[in-house]
């Protein structure tokens, strides 16, 4: 049993792991079709993930609402927002516009209901960002100093009232509000990203070597 | 669409924006019910991509091409991707095994040349390319070059833990950090502006939904809301008041 619960899958891995990286790196025919299999493979076995994933909430809310928890009629609407978005679907087969450009159902459910909800729900974040920054933020080093004066200058420098106070405040320098940001993103901020994507490389490549090695096999889970 | 669903749109989208909103006042149903909403709309939106972009087109169709290679092609993929289903099985559950496995593999042998074309090489790329060509570059372009070369390897030096970080190399590091510093202010200044502008979208929305032409759609509501949040104030404070 052993071979099928642990063997095969961790050989799957390697095989899987090891040709689809030879084949970024072997310019020919065979490998390019190999990747572009492998793509529609993935597409439809993560297709599958997602299936698992809502099935999980799906029994999740289900069985909040049987067993009548605490908030449970809430739990009524998941499936409600599931069907409007699911039902103008099937009858817009997967369309939102219409051939003459006006909108499908599918169209107007994505408008009316997913977009407000979502960029909304995304909107009320900038609330919490500032409250949370406002209460655990403290100016104790110099280099809290340089990370509040880099937020400082990108969030006011890039409204109207920021840019008449740097104006006013530093117009003398002839350097307007936007090209400090400009400098900012492009020259200090670009040297601390580099150095974490570099690093971020590295301990990704490093991560995938020892997933399709088998040393690193949490996700198999326990057993 | 008719006028009509158009009209009724702009009502939903008003309610479900001031729903949403009324949290910052504090946690209420609305608000609940617009949570739950948004979790089984965004469920519900991801399921047609699939369902349009990958199971009809990658599954449905080649499965009745009535050609046995293509039909063999989509069958171990479906297969694959049907053992994560036993994950509902305890019994049986390791045969999901499988399909993780082929998606870990997969992705981490892909993983390994796009982290290094990517996030490595273009990123020693772009800080050692401005100086094949230094000396045409102007003082000001040559001092951004040199800033960005000092920086990346002053912030890669901090995070390399090899050897101590002492005397000059703790120098070093601490340049490092300072550059790291700048990137996260610039990353949470960024952060807050893109937020932001989400919520002058949300406020442009719901101005041009309190027209005539929506029937007021976005005040009627907010009329709704505070009469809610009062009734439900005076409602409170008689509760208290009886049980005291």
């Amino acid at each position: 049993m052993k071979l099928f619960k642990k063997n095969i899958p961790l050989a799957i891995v390697l095989v899987f792991g090891l040709v689809s990286l030879a084949s970024y790196y072997v310019p020919n025919r065979m490998s390019e079709d190999y990747l572009e299999v492998m793509n529609a493979w993935e597409n439809i076995v993560s297709a599958f993930g997602f299936f698992l994933g809502l099935i999980s909430l799906f029994y999740a809310h289900y069985m909040k609402i049987r067993k009548k928890a605490d908030g449970w009629g809430y739990s009524l609407f998941v499936y409600i927002g599931f069907l409007m978005m699911v039902i103008p679907a099937i009858i817009s087969h997967g369309k939102q516009l219409n051939p003459d450009a006006s909108l499908t159902w599918l169209g107007w459910a994505f408008r009316y209901l997913y977009n407000p909800l979502s960029a909304t729900m995304f909107s009320i974040l900038a609330f919490y960002i500032i409250s949370t920054a406002y209460r655990s933020f403290r100016i104790k080093s110099l280099q809290a100093f340089v990370l509040f004066v880099a937020a400082f200058v990108l969030i006011l420098g890039r409204i109207p009232v920021g840019q008449m106070i740097w104006d006013w405040a530093l117009g003398f320098t002839k350097v307007t509000a936007g090209e400090a940001i400009d400098w900012i993103i492009g020259v200090p901020s670009t040297a601390g990203k580099r150095g974490i994507m570099i690093g971020v490389a590295i301990g990704a490549v490093v991560t995938s070597l020892k997933i399709i090695f088998g040393i690193e096999r949490q996700y198999m889970g326990k057993d | 669409m008719s006028e009509g669903m158009l009209i009724l749109g702009a009502w939903i989208a008003a309610a479900l924006t001031l729903f949403l909103f009324s949290f910052l006042y504090k946690d209420n149903p609305f608000f609940k019910v617009a949570e739950h909403l948004f979790i089984g709309a965004g469920m519900g939106w991801y399921f047609q991509t699939i369902f349009y972009k990958i199971m009809i087109p990658k599954i449905w169709e080649p499965l009745n091409s009535g050609d046995p290679f293509k039909m063999f092609m989509v069958i171990i993929p479906a297969i694959l991707g049907l053992s994560l289903m036993t994950q509902f099985i305890p019994k049986i559950s390791w045969i999901s095994r499988y399909g993780f496995t082929f998606l870990m593999g997969y992705s981490a042998g892909m993983a390994i040349p796009v982290g290094l074309a990517t996030d490595f090489m273009n990123q020693i790329l772009g800080t050692i390319e401005p100086f094949s060509a230094f000396f045409s570059l102007t003082p000001w372009q040559m001092f951004n070059a040199l800033t960005i070369a000092i920086g990346t390897i002053c912030v890669l030096f901090y995070f390399f833990f090899s050897v101590e970080h002492k005397g000059a190399g703790k120098k070093v590091s601490n340049i490092g950090i300072y550059f790291l510093m700048i990137y996260f202010g610039a990353s949470f200044g960024n952060t807050v502006m893109a937020r932001f502008s989400l919520l002058y979208g949300r406020f442009d929305t719901l101005v041009n939904y309190s027209s005539a032409k929506y029937f007021y759609a976005s005040a009627w509501i907010v009329v709704g809301l505070t009469l809610y949040f009062l009734a439900e104030k005076i409602f409170m404070s008689a509760k208290r008041e009886i049980s005291q």
